[in-house]
């Protein structure tokens, strides 16, 4: 998998959450995981298809979830139920969204399914490539993306991936 | 006022759109979480807009809107989504889409742009 890839989830990630919870999130050390492994409390897993395919994981304790959830919904607290399920779901929504338009302008058309919601720390996610990760830390905690995306032969354009002012990883 | 079908697979967003809309002094019409339940309610109660979410199950709100259309030339459907390309904003536009409004948004933009398209 191209580092490039993970660039625009991150920009996209910073933007997304600064506009929702007012805070800039920072983001941290990249990292590569293993083609499977084992989610956090609470797992946004979006499908990528087009130009690149595979997952866009975001992964966050259920606590972080929970006041993020609280924070999109202006409410001063909340319990982590339907509703706070929903908003973190649209979050992963969001970030992917705005990631896929950065790869979109870079030449990778592709789309995006809609939000799956994972709970439990148990549950093990297989990708069919090995995740590149980076973790953005908010005042209410951390989340970490999770993109395992392969090209698919598909580009139309040569410009860079998105991320300019966010970190950008050499080839892993 | 104009009556409003929010068309949203997130609940989150679907409650979110109905508080900005109904305290801007919106009126809605009904709600759905897919464009198949989106199309079926447009015939049914027929209302003077549609804010249309773009990434759903069963039916994309993209080939809801092209549904719609068909149904009635007339129609009012403003898009809300986080999908920026440019592909689907002129995809959208072409198909009859009255504006586009990017996630996450601004409260007050939202009600500009639908007070416009309902004029």
């Amino acid at each position: 998998m191209k580092a490039e890839f993970i660039n625009p989830f991150v920009t996209a990630g910073i933007k997304v959450l600064e506009s929702v919870i007012n805070a800039r999130p920072e983001s941290g050390q990249l990292a590569v995981r293993s083609a499977a492994f084992t989610t956090q409390q609470a797992s946004i897993v979006i499908g990528v298809t087009g130009a690149v395919e595979g997952q866009a994981i975001y992964g966050m304790s259920l606590v972080t979830a929970t006041k993020i959830a609280a924070a999109m919904s202006s409410m001063p607290a909340m319990t982590f139920d339907e509703m706070a399920s929903s908003a973190i779901a649209e979050l992963g929504n969001m970030i992917s969204g705005h990631a896929t338009t950065l790869l979109s302008e870079a030449g990778y058309e592709c789309q995006i399914t809609p939000p799956t919601l994972v709970r439990g720390t148990e549950v093990e996610i297989a990708t069919s490539t090995p995740a590149l990760v980076i973790p953005l830390y908010t005042d209410f905690g951390k989340m970490e993306i999770n993109v395992a995306l392969m090209e698919t032969g598909e580009k139309t354009a040569t410009a860079p991936a998105g991320g300019t002012e966010e970190q950008e990883a050499s080839d892993a | 006022m104009p009556k409003i079908l929010v068309v949203d697979d997130a609940m989150f967003m679907r409650a979110m759109l109905k508080k900005l809309l109904t305290e801007a002094g919106f009126d809605i019409a009904g709600e759905a979480e897919n464009g198949r339940v989106a199309v079926d309610l447009y015939q049914e109660l027929k209302p003077d807009l549609v804010m249309m979410d773009i990434t759903m199950p069963e039916m994309d709100g993209l080939t809801a809107l092209k549904e719609i259309v068909k149904l009635d030339p007339a129609a009012k459907v403003v898009m809300c989504t986080a999908l920026g390309q440019e592909r689907s904003v002129m995809e959208a536009m072409n198909a009859g889409a009255k504006d586009y409004i990017l996630k996450p948004f601004n409260a007050e933009k939202v009600v500009e742009v639908l007070k416009n398209a309902s004029g």
